[in-house]
């Protein structure tokens, strides 16, 4: 990926002329003007966190009056929001384990072993990521009832071990590896499952951090089939509740801004967590894709 | 050649193909449970009287005739391709000029990425709600209060039905444009530099070079990326449904947002909902299949 040589239209001695000098001030002011406007909705909910609902729709001024930290630990309290957190972490974990391991295990098939008829399979995983799954939602969910499903996690969980990107972007990982290893840990007779765990996936480690990274963020960010598996039940994650929250409007407006401030905490640490690989890993592979 | 051995060798890659076919069993009963049946079962159930979860009886294509007859049909047809519309003139050029712009910083590149990617990580309902306060009609909306600064009285965006669809365009755009901007810089990136050292030679001015050797590098990955984008906005649904419930008045109620509101705004008719996304289906279908028409030449995968 990285060039010893600065990449770039613009070279170094470019610099010299004062008319690409002054280009390249405007190129920084407008680069400026982003970060400004990527920034300044985030850093204006937290704000508007901190106002009371008479504040919030009444107040022309985007600074509270006041830092009270108290505003959130109320609506915290009152939504009981860490019950809706606990759920959406057991949601998340059971989600990436079956990411990881079923789209894995898929790709190794179609990108390593590869079967006579594999190629019929790798065309319709092709396929299916033209066609998301918001399309099917209607009988998905029928199914996920018929089967007595409803209410428990269990079909969230396994919906994440059926995930066409996931299974392209580790069968193009596991094309890359070198077929030399793997013929010769068959040739010291390891069964294909023994290659898969002993071989492979300790070699997989960037592309099982990329998917684990997409599939935690998926699965926190996640709300139609989540709401439609458990509306009205005791095991509603975070998102679900926050999109109760605006189709019933049972929650006054300052309530709501700090739920969203609450629904984006665990994806702004897990950004500057795994920043590095989100901005350069995950774009080499999205180039990809 | 000796016949048993070949045939032991033989016998032995079946037993392999059995056994990787079982390896793949798990990840391919549950493409097909979550994805590949679910989407034959919405072409079956289209053709059906629904009652509830049942499949009362065959109707033929009245779903389809009763669903397309409806007033809001037409209406949620046009807005998703005003949608569209919006989308590739609000949203397509911008995350080529963000690479571009941020390609070209000396100091800082890495602080502008991640501002740039920042908003793709956060939840889209949040985001959504996030911008609904943004653009309230209220003196305390903030885009009321910035532009009050400016001496512009109060004004009612999302009630608007000429603003209310690239407002949500704006919207999906700030969350994903750093994103895919992140995606073309990466196509930049392998741009060999000597090409620009060998036109600045020649004479070639810092814009000569964007246009004559950056650009048409980058072409590909743009045509890829337009079917994606196009793609994904002739799916949005929950965008409206959250900012204003397809209002005012339905100008901005989506096609998938229909086909949802059959299913679970209440009436429960699962037949119709499974008609309106036959129909989404074709659409995204034939607009695939005249990608695949004129990128054939070109093709990546096998």
């Amino acid at each position: 990926m990285s060039h010893p040589q600065r990449t770039g239209v613009i070279r170094e001695y470019d610099m010299h002329s004062p008319s690409v000098r002054a280009g390249y001030g405007v190129i920084l002011f407008l680069c400026g003007i982003m970060v400004v406007i990527a920034l300044f909705p985030l850093v204006w909910v937290i704000l508007a966190g901190f106002k009371d609902l008479k504040e919030f729709v009444s107040s022309t001024s985007i600074l509270p009056r006041s830092f009270d930290i108290q505003t959130f630990v109320t609506t915290w309290n009152q939504l009981g929001i860490a019950k809706n957190y606990l759920n959406s972490f057991i949601s998340v974990a059971g989600s990436v384990v079956c990411a990881l391991i079923f789209n894995g295990l898929l790709g190794y098939g179609l990108g390593i072993l590869k079967p006579k008829g594999y190629g019929v399979v790798k065309k319709l995983v092709m396929l299916s990521l033209l066609m998301p799954t918001t399309i099917s939602i209607v009988p998905l969910f029928m199914n996920i009832q018929k089967l007595g499903l409803g209410n428990s996690f269990l079909p969230l969980w396994l919906s994440y071990g059926a995930n066409a990107m996931y299974v392209i972007l580790f069968v193009q990982f596991f094309e890359s590896l070198p077929s030399s290893i793997i013929e010769a840990s068959r040739i010291d007779g390891c069964s294909q499952l023994q290659i898969f765990f002993r071989i492979v996936l300790p070699l997989s480690k960037p592309i099982c951090s990329v998917v684990a990274i997409f599939a935690i963020n998926a699965a926190w960010s996640d709300f139609l089939l989540p709401y439609l598996v458990l509306r009205g039940g005791e095991l509603q994650t975070v998102m679900v509740r926050l999109f109760v929250f605006s189709t019933e409007q049972t929650v006054n407006a300052d309530a709501m801004m700090r739920s969203v401030v609450f629904s984006m905490i665990p994806p702004i640490i897990l950004f500057f967590i795994f920043q590095k690989q989100l901005t350069e890993n995950s774009v080499s592979v999205g180039i990809k894709g | 050649m000796d016949g048993k051995s070949t045939r032991a060798r033989r016998r032995g890659k079946t037993g392999e193909n059995i056994k990787s076919w079982l390896i793949m069993l798990p990840g391919l009963l549950l493409m097909t449970f979550f994805v590949w049946e679910p989407l034959f079962e919405s072409i079956r159930m289209s053709l059906y009287k629904t009652r509830n979860v049942e499949l009362v009886r065959y109707i033929g294509l009245d779903n389809f005739i009763s669903v397309m007859s409806k007033d809001d049909f037409l209406q949620a047809l046009t807005n998703t391709f005003t949608y569209t519309f919006w989308s590739l003139l609000i949203g397509f050029g911008l995350p080529i000029l963000l690479a571009l712009l941020i390609g070209e910083t000396r100091r800082g590149k890495g602080f502008f990425r991640t501002a740039a990617y920042l908003p793709n990580m956060l939840p889209g309902l949040a985001v959504i709600i996030l911008w609904s306060a943004f653009f309230s009609g209220e003196k305390s909306g903030v885009l009321n209060i910035l532009l009050g600064r400016l001496g512009v009285p109060p004004q009612s965006y999302l009630t608007n039905y000429r603003l209310v669809i690239p407002i949500i365009i704006v919207i999906a755009t700030w969350k994903g444009a750093g994103a895919t901007a992140l995606i073309y810089m990466a196509g930049m990136s392998g741009i060999n530099a000597e090409l620009y050292e060998a036109a600045a030679i020649d004479g070639a001015t810092v814009w000569q070079r964007v246009v004559h050797i950056l650009l048409p590098a980058i072409r590909k990955l743009a045509g890829t990326l337009l079917i994606l984008q196009i793609i994904s906005v002739f799916q949005i649904m929950y965008e409206p449904m959250v900012l204003t419930k397809g209002g005012p008045d339905n100008a901005s109620l989506s096609l998938m947002q229909l086909m949802w509101q059959y299913a679970f705004g209440g009436s429960m008719n699962y037949g119709k909902a499974s008609a309106v996304a036959v129909i989404v289906t074709v659409i995204l279908l034939l607009m695939t299949a005249v990608y695949s028409y004129f990128n054939r030449k070109e093709s990546d995968w096998d």
